[in-house]
């Protein structure tokens, strides 16, 4: 899965979980660029993410994770 | 309405629907959430799933692990929200290391742990009337012995098994308490996909999320029940249903069934209908079929395991089945929405989906051998409470088809009640009584006079206090068999009046003089206590229609200014002219035989 492959399908993750589908995510986005991305959205976007990439993230993962673009690393890594 | 399938059941889907207006006219439910694990995953998803059974759930979220705090705090905000349902759920993560952190001898672990829950149930039931779903706990998957510890005295495995077996224990013992099986779901769909580590160190999650919704379906299952929501009839086809082939053209010796039924799915069948049955769920037969042909096969073949007794309602002709379905529903008086119906044919069910869309359809798969599975996937009897006498139901059914065959013999209503010789056993609420009075309270909606659901707590607290109330229940027998107790009334005195809160009574025994016999006694307390006049009320709903002119017909006058919910009514002592009626008062009825 190619790069852009893998953001075009982070995007749609995106907007499911937080019901907007006009949602566009970048690298550099954060949960403070996303309305309603706290704490208990947050499970649900990883676990949403997992399943739709099919990777399992470990706990220091997702607990490390700033911002987009982190994510897109991470799934780029475990999704070989 | 009860849902006859679990596709809806999708975590993110149920977050969209939470967030929309709940539906109209819905009744409103209030739910506290207690538990050492976090709650807010899953209070959109309880909301939305209420809101598919047209409740509107007002959810009360204590904080992350205050379950002792809320319940043995009188000022708690448990208390001040007033639940209707207590939902406590509680996980293996903190029972995990309060058994690992526990020193010396654990032998006692379980017992221990489990008198914690019950003070906790009963410090909420002291202050509160609502029922308590408990949740019970996942067995966890380590196994530091492997197999031989089950075989080991001392383990976090046995005694999570022997805590459930506890908190069973303990909740039959304690009114008002219902065992949320967790633990039946994690093993139903796998404790390796049921429990998550992750979301567990992430948010304190109980499980993983895709399985949230289910949980959240088994409160919702339980939380309704409690509130009175029960099917009370199971709907049978015959052929190809209760055996393979078609009677009417394969013959009683060509059916498949018992010896000439290979695969034995059919006779497994119909001991889970059985079952149902002895659980006191009507088993009705609606079937296109010669009605002497299809009763032949229930007397005369081998193989079956239902027997005419077992049927409340034998249907079988040519007619469609919506129409017969009906037809079972006027003869057993019980409403559309607790009929479940079971046939093989998909054109049946979806004529019946169509034609009386109230009852419930479940689809059935193409394997006869598969039906208890879809059946028992769905949760279909989901019930809050159980008395010895529920699996005479049928009986009761029979013994009046008797009696109708009596009446017609008779000239006057008159002599026809003397002639059934009814005696009757009027006690104040007893502790014995107390399930069975609950149970009537919750499931009665058509001769209810204020739709009041009491819980069996509410109940016992009435019955204690000898000077505010005079709860008191009629149980009835005739000739023909028992009836059980079929009457509660209520009263509440509030100086020199008389309230009737609460006036139910089953159908069953509709024209027979128990109303009347009932009224008698409301006077008769009323004098007893220096009462002035008797007031009482009625409230309607979509089914108590027929208990609209109840006050009037004892000749009670319209209040002009009533006050609260729907009409009230008011007597005098002096004017009520006591009853003549044909049963005779005992103070026990004696054991015997059931008829």
């Amino acid at each position: 899965m190619t790069n852009e492959e893998i953001r075009r399908k982070l995007n749609g993750v995106f907007q499911q979980v937080f019901d907007a589908p006009e949602l566009e995510v970048g690298d550099a986005t954060t949960a403070e660029d996303v309305p309603g991305w706290d704490s208990l959205a947050h499970v649900n976007l990883v676990v949403a993410v997992e399943k739709a990439f099919s990777v399992r993230f470990t706990t220091k993962e997702v607990k490390g994770l700033a911002n987009v673009g982190d994510m897109i690393r991470l799934i780029e890594r475990r999704a070989k | 309405m009860l849902k006859p399938d679990r596709s809806e059941l999708d975590y993110l889907a149920l977050l969209k629907k939470a967030k929309q207006p709940p539906p109209p006219g819905g009744k409103r439910l209030k739910l506290a959430l207690l538990g050492d694990v976090s709650t807010q995953h899953l209070v959109p998803v309880l909301r939305a799933l209420f809101a598919s059974n047209g409740v509107e759930a007002e959810v009360y979220e204590a904080g992350f692990d205050t379950v002792e705090v809320e319940a043995l705090d009188p000022a708690s905000g448990l208390y001040s929200f007033g639940p209707d349902v207590v939902v406590i759920l509680q996980s293996i993560g903190k029972l995990r290391s309060s058994y690992y952190e526990s020193a010396g001898d654990r032998s006692a672990f379980a017992r221990t742990r489990a008198g914690e829950i019950e003070e906790v149930w009963k410090a909420i039931r002291k202050r509160s009337g609502a029922s308590i779903v408990q949740s019970n706990f996942v067995v966890p998957y380590e196994r530091p012995f492997g197999n031989y510890g089950l075989q080991v005295p001392d383990t976090l495995h046995g005694a999570v098994i022997e805590l459930n077996r506890e908190i069973a224990g303990r909740a039959r013992e304690n009114a008002g308490v219902l065992v949320n099986d967790v633990d039946y779901l994690a093993a139903w769909f796998g404790r390796r996909h049921f429990i998550d580590e992750k979301l567990w160190a992430l948010s304190k999650s109980l499980c993983a999320l895709e399985l949230l919704p289910e949980v959240a379906q088994n409160v919702v299952d339980i939380a309704l029940a409690a509130q009175g929501r029960a099917v009370k009839c199971v709907v049978l086809d015959l052929d190809n249903t209760l055996w393979g082939g078609v009677v009417g053209d394969d013959g009683l010796e060509g059916i498949e069934l018992g010896e000439s039924d290979e695969t034995g799915v059919f006779r497994s069948f119909q001991f889970y209908l059985r079952e149902l049955g002895r659980r006191g769920i009507l088993l009705a037969v609606c079937s296109k079929n010669d009605e002497s042909l299809a009763r032949r096969v229930f007397r005369e073949h081998p193989g079956m395991v239902l027997r005419e007794e077992d049927v409340a309602a034998f249907v079988a002709n040519w007619e469609d089945k919506a129409t017969n379905i009906r037809r079972i529903r006027e003869k057993l008086n019980i409403g559309l929405d607790a009929m479940v119906f079971l046939d093989d044919n998909p054109f049946e069910r979806n004529l019946v989906r169509q034609m009386v869309p109230e009852v419930i359809v479940p689809e059935l798969p193409e394997d006869p051998g598969l039906y208890v599975r879809a059946i028992s996937e769905m949760n279909l009897f989901e019930v809050a409470s159980h008395s010895a006498l529920d699996g005479q139901r049928a009986s009761l059914y029979r013994d009046q088809e008797k009696r109708d065959e009596e009446r017609s013999r008779f000239e006057t209503l008159d002599d026809y009640l003397k002639s059934l010789e009814t005696t009757a056993r009027v006690a104040r609420f007893d502790p014995k009584d107390l399930p069975r009075i609950a149970q009537l309270l919750q499931r009665s909606n058509q001769f209810n006079l204020t739709t009041r659901r009491h819980s069996e707590a509410e109940c016992e607290a009435m019955m204690r206090d000898e000077t505010g109330y005079f709860p008191f229940s009629v149980t009835v027998r005739d000739r023909f068999g028992d009836f059980g107790l079929i009457n509660v009334v209520i009263l509440r005195r509030m100086d020199s009046v008389m309230e009737v809160d609460t006036f139910v009574m089953s159908c069953r025994v509709l024209q027979r003089g128990v109303e009347q016999l009932a009224m008698n006694k409301v006077f008769e307390e009323a004098r007893r206590s220096g009462c002035k006049r008797v007031v009482g009320r009625y409230i309607p709903t979509a089914k108590n229609g027929m208990v609209k002119d109840f006050y009037e017909r004892f000749g009670f006058r319209r209040e002009d200014a009533p006050e609260g919910e729907g009409v009230s009514f008011t007597l005098g002592l002096d004017e009520y002219r006591p009853r003549e009626v044909h049963i005779r008062e005992v103070a026990a009825l004696a054991e015997r035989d059931s008829t």
